[in-house]
């Protein structure tokens, strides 16, 4: 016999399982070792979405009150990393919604074809072929996150998520309530988006590396 | 290459179909055999060999991203922000 559905959803145990539970027992410091074990982590999420260490910082400490509020509520069906980062990027797009009203746009591939847009089109320029460290220095960092930023929200959540907080497609998904084929979806469009910036930094404002 | 002056069409069908699915490539979240005809086709294409390696290093460089560490004066409001919570929730329970 098959075994019967159980409505019982099951248990997720993660490294923060103890000491969620020790906190909703009641043990009043727990609360700051998981700010202490979340700051820099949601600090970086924040930074990433905002822009702004002062927007970021709102937005962890939000989080972090939203987190001490429903944390009696909080019942191990998720890891607790993934339901922190719900409210993370829910505190994120409340704290945008009040502050702009503009609907958003949306990404579409065909803005993304590969064009007719130079004659090497079939040559993998510089910044794609020399090692990363050469590539990668405080401008193009900058200019990195100033393209990140200018993402369209939803967009962005999935980018930050996935590529810079290292979370997979399922989990991801579970964070942004989206279906995974949603993430996938989103993801290559935002880095088509980050792409096309990076490609028109170097074509036009970054001098070519010496040989 | 075997004709030179014939590069494969960028807005070919394969090409786009193709664009489509790069970063599930990339994510390693393709089936074996779609792999295969990816490779397949990256192999034979250079304009889609080269819009996959900008791609590939676009995403590298997100992960390489440098991390901006959260400032004492911050971590201490957050101490803070906390103990009010906690007090006000104390403060709750027993009124
Ligand atoms: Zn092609």
């Amino acid at each position: 016999m098959p075994p019967t559905p159980t409505s019982k959803p099951k248990r997720i145990e993660d490294r923060d399982s103890p000491l969620i539970r020790s906190i909703q027992a009641g043990d009043a410091d727990g609360f700051y070792a998981l700010v202490r074990r979340y700051q820099q982590p949601l600090f970086n999420f924040g930074l990433r979405m905002c822009g702004h260490a002062a927007d970021a910082e709102d937005m962890v400490q939000d989080t972090f009150l939203n987190v001490f509020r429903y944390l009696q509520d909080f019942r191990f069906e998720s890891q607790f990393k993934n339901w922190l980062y719900r409210i993370a990027a829910s505190t994120c797009i409340k704290r945008r919604r009040r502050s702009q009203y503009a609907p958003e746009p949306e990404l579409s591939l065909d803005d993304f074809l590969p064009g007719d847009e130079n004659a090497v089109a079939g040559e993998t320029p510089p910044w794609a072929r020399e090692p990363l460290e050469r590539v990668l220095d405080q401008e193009l960092a900058e200019k990195l996150q100033e393209a990140i930023v200018a993402l369209p929200e939803k967009y962005r959540l999935v980018l930050v998520l996935r590529d810079l907080e290292g979370f997979s497609t399922e989990a991801a998904a579970q964070i942004l309530n989206l279906t995974p084929t949603n993430v996938k979806v989103r993801l290559h469009r935002a880095r088509l988006f980050v792409r096309d910036q990076l490609k028109d930094y170097f074509r036009h404002d970054r001098p070519a590396p010496a040989a | 290459m075997t004709d030179p002056h014939r590069p494969p069409e960028p807005h070919h069908a394969h090409c786009r179909e193709l664009f489509a699915r790069l970063s599930e490539y990339l994510d390693r979240e393709l089936d074996e055999i779609q792999c295969r005809e990816i490779e397949g086709h990256l192999n034979a294409c250079p304009p889609c060999q080269a819009c996959f390696e900008t791609l590939e290093r676009t995403v590298a460089l997100c992960r390489q991203m440098p991390s901006r560490p959260v400032s004492g004066d911050f971590a201490r409001r957050l101490r803070e922000a906390v103990a009010r919570m906690g007090a006000a929730a104390g403060a709750g329970r027993t009124s």
